[in-house]
């Protein structure tokens, strides 16, 4: 059974690697932070104090895929929502890193809240395909604690595994104070992954300081980093996918550098959220063909080099619900799921993710189990060889009746649509003329009016306040 | 004739061509005033009306702008003591706890190229520091760019400063996280959506002063 899509050959794979790390060796990567200089530094690379550049020498990439684990766990608040990294199929992460919501009464474009937020991930959790959330940024509150309040609310209303920036080391002990709040120990921080911290490179070639060292901080306590590189090919990238591609690459090898030489055995998510550029605005796109073309291929970069992997897909640059945001998150996702990528990040958001629109998770998990049973294929083993009801029924007559379709009707082999009408014409309008977006919304209300599954003890949300507040102070 | 060669280089983005011809010009004696407005200005003048319709995209804006600079720089030695005025001067900059840069960017060489002078402080810039940059370049814009909600604060406390000292300019915000509505609450003078809106509103703004 093949079915499955591949971007790059393995041996454009290997040039995109070659080049990868002849970028590294001759250009180096610029890191705001004397900290990941030094260990960088004492491990081989060159460092030009004054510029800040680090040149890499190949031996430390190719001890760095070494060290870096080829699979681990991250985990979710009960064994049942773990998910084991690689994956034998495509998981999805809620991407909430925008900070408007479209309100789900009024269809207003508004700045989010806590409560956006508590809505989303209880929706995401419902969802088929849902793997790991990501909190929403709240723009109503700037505090230095603003994220650490987003990644409780989620801790409290989903069981699932959580992903969130950390802007500074001064973040790291609350955060860390929190996991062990609710999972009982620090021990067990460092056992269930519950958490894991994206890290975004600043295209091109550059590393934040400030980020930097709360990850290298973070890392002593087994938390996974998603590397997260975003160059916009034509902009921040080249203007030719081949070579926005192995500047991302590269990247992302020198984020893996970093981290295994600080920790080795730190768990890395290979990922990319590469883009393509607005001409007319000079504006970021991920609703495109070149968006997906380069998560998919840096995808399988991360096979190349056998680590897990999340890449950007599921995304859309439309402004509303609707026609142009099911087109371009299909597009966007069915090369990923059928190129075997672990994680797609993206579902829930509209507006080059700017904004989350409840709606849109539903209907992004309709586009997920499509693209599952794309991914599925033709299974031609022999458990599928129905041949035999060939010959029982020869010509004429139906198979409708036959022992294997009363048992196929149900199963995996037809996908069964949540939102998509099937109806004809005359049932679809007797039942009111659905669309997907309206049972969609009709799902979303369902769950919003359920109770809340698995709620937090009283006595760990009361923790969870209480270290709230010591950050809320701390943190300035 | 070759004024007119000088004014096509610019619209084909010829940015090698460009400084033989501005010289070959001078060197014929063609009045000065006369290499600047009709070749030059007149260029990008062309250039921003296209770009303005759409008809261009932000590279080839770019590299207009480049090649017309290139040619400005040959022919300013003669532009001493004559008369030659920017459209105004723009002070720009990342504000407080940012680092993201591109945007800003952007917008900081396309106001360039619509003919102003630029003030680019880079990122991660205190309040104070584009007050003082105010102060010493005497702006008719300051543009405050963000990506972080968490440094939307910061914004607010520089236009605030800005108020306690009484210095009149119009400051203006762009970036992701922010939208009209923050613009109008935390007291800025606009809001641009992207780069070119970020131009128009700058050239608006100045007009109006």
């Amino acid at each position: 059974m093949l079915g499955r899509y591949q971007i790059l050959s393995e041996e454009e794979q290997r040039i995109v690697h070659d080049q990868s790390v002849q970028v590294l060796g001759e250009v180096g990567v610029k890191l705001l932070s004397d900290r990941a200089l030094k260990i960088l530094g004492s491990n081989g690379a060159t460092i030009d104090t004054e510029s800040q550049v680090a040149r890499i020498p190949v031996e430390m990439v190719e001890q760095a895929l070494e060290t870096a684990p080829k699979s681990f766990t991250l985990g979710g608040r009960t064994p049942e929502f773990d998910v084991p990294l690689p994956s034998p199929t495509s998981g999805y992460v809620l991407d909430l890193g925008g900070v408007f919501t479209r309100d789900l009464r009024t269809g207003e474009r508004r700045y989010a809240t806590l409560q956006d937020n508590e809505d989303a991930v209880r929706v995401f959790e419902q969802m088929q395909h849902a793997s790991v959330v990501w909190p929403h940024s709240i723009a109503e509150d700037t505090s230095r604690a603003s994220a650490l309040r987003a990644t409780m609310s989620t801790l409290m209303n989903t069981s699932m595994h959580v992903q969130d920036e950390l802007e500074e080391p001064a973040d790291v002990p609350f955060f860390i104070e929190t996991l062990a709040a609710v999972l009982g120990s620090e021990d067990a921080v460092r056992k269930r992954k519950l958490f894991s911290v994206v890290y975004c490179t600043l295209a091109p070639l550059v590393h934040e300081g400030q980020m930097c060292d709360a990850y290298l901080d973070a890392i002593e306590f087994e938390v996974p980093i998603l590397i997260f590189p975003m160059p916009a090919a034509g902009s921040t990238g080249p203007g030719s996918l081949f070579s926005n591609v192995v500047l991302g690459n590269a990247e992302a090898l020198s984020s893996l550098v970093l981290f295994q030489m600080a920790r080795p055995g730190t768990p890395l998510i290979f990922g990319d959220a590469s883009g393509s550029t607005e001409f007319s605005s000079g504006g970021f796109l991920e609703g495109s063909p070149e968006m997906v073309l380069q998560t998919g291929a840096r995808g399988e970069m991360a096979r190349f080099y056998g680590l897990p992997n999340t890449q950007a897909g599921c995304l859309t640059d439309a402004k509303e619900p609707g026609p142009q945001a099911v087109m371009e998150k299909m597009l966007t996702t069915l090369p990923l799921v059928l190129g075997g990528v672990d994680m797609v990040q993206g579902p829930g958001a509209l507006e080059t993710s700017g904004v989350l629109c409840l709606e849109q998770i539903v209907v992004d998990d309709e586009i997920a189990g499509l693209c599952e049973r794309m991914r599925a294929g033709v299974d031609i083993s022999e458990s599928k060889d129905y041949s035999s009801d060939i010959r029982s029924v020869g010509p004429g007559g139906h198979f409708l009746m036959q022992d294997t379709t009363l048992e196929a009707c149900r199963s995996d082999e037809f996908f069964l649509p949540q939102l998509s009408d099937r109806n004809t014409f005359e049932r679809w309008t007797e039942l009111g003329k659905p669309d997907i977006y309206g049972k969609a919304r009709e799902r979303v209300e369902e769950i919003l009016a359920a109770p809340l599954n698995n709620p937090l003890p009283d006595e760990t949300v009361g923790n969870l306040q209480e270290i709230l507040r010591r950050a809320q102070v701390e943190l300035q | 004739m070759s004024v007119d060669a000088i004014f096509q280089s610019i619209l084909e983005r010829k940015r090698s061509d460009i400084a033989p011809l501005v010289q070959a010009e001078i060197d014929a004696g063609t009045e000065i005033s006369v290499i600047l407005n009709d070749g030059l200005i007149g260029a990008m003048d062309v250039v921003g009306r296209q770009f303005g319709d759409g008809l261009l995209f932000v590279p080839e804006l770019l590299v207009a702008a480049e090649t017309m600079k290139t040619g400005l720089e040959v022919l300013r030695p003669k532009l001493v003591g004559s008369e030659i005025t920017n459209r105004g001067t723009v002070v720009i900059g990342t504000v407080q706890g940012d680092l993201h840069d591109i945007g800003k960017n952007l917008v900081s060489m396309m106001v360039e190229g619509a003919g102003f002078a630029v003030v680019d402080l880079g990122v991660d810039v205190a309040p104070e520091r584009f007050l003082e940059a105010a102060r010493e370049h005497r702006p008719q814009v300051v543009g405050l760019s963000a990506l972080l909600t968490t440094s939307m604060p910061a914004m607010r406390r520089c236009i605030e400063l800005f108020e306690d000292a009484e210095i009149d300019v119009k400051i203006i915000v762009g970036g992701a996280p922010v939208n009209q509505e923050y613009a109008d609450e935390i007291g800025a003078d606009g809001y641009g959506s992207d780069a070119p809106g970020a131009v128009r509103l700058i050239k608006r703004l100045v007009t109006e002063t």
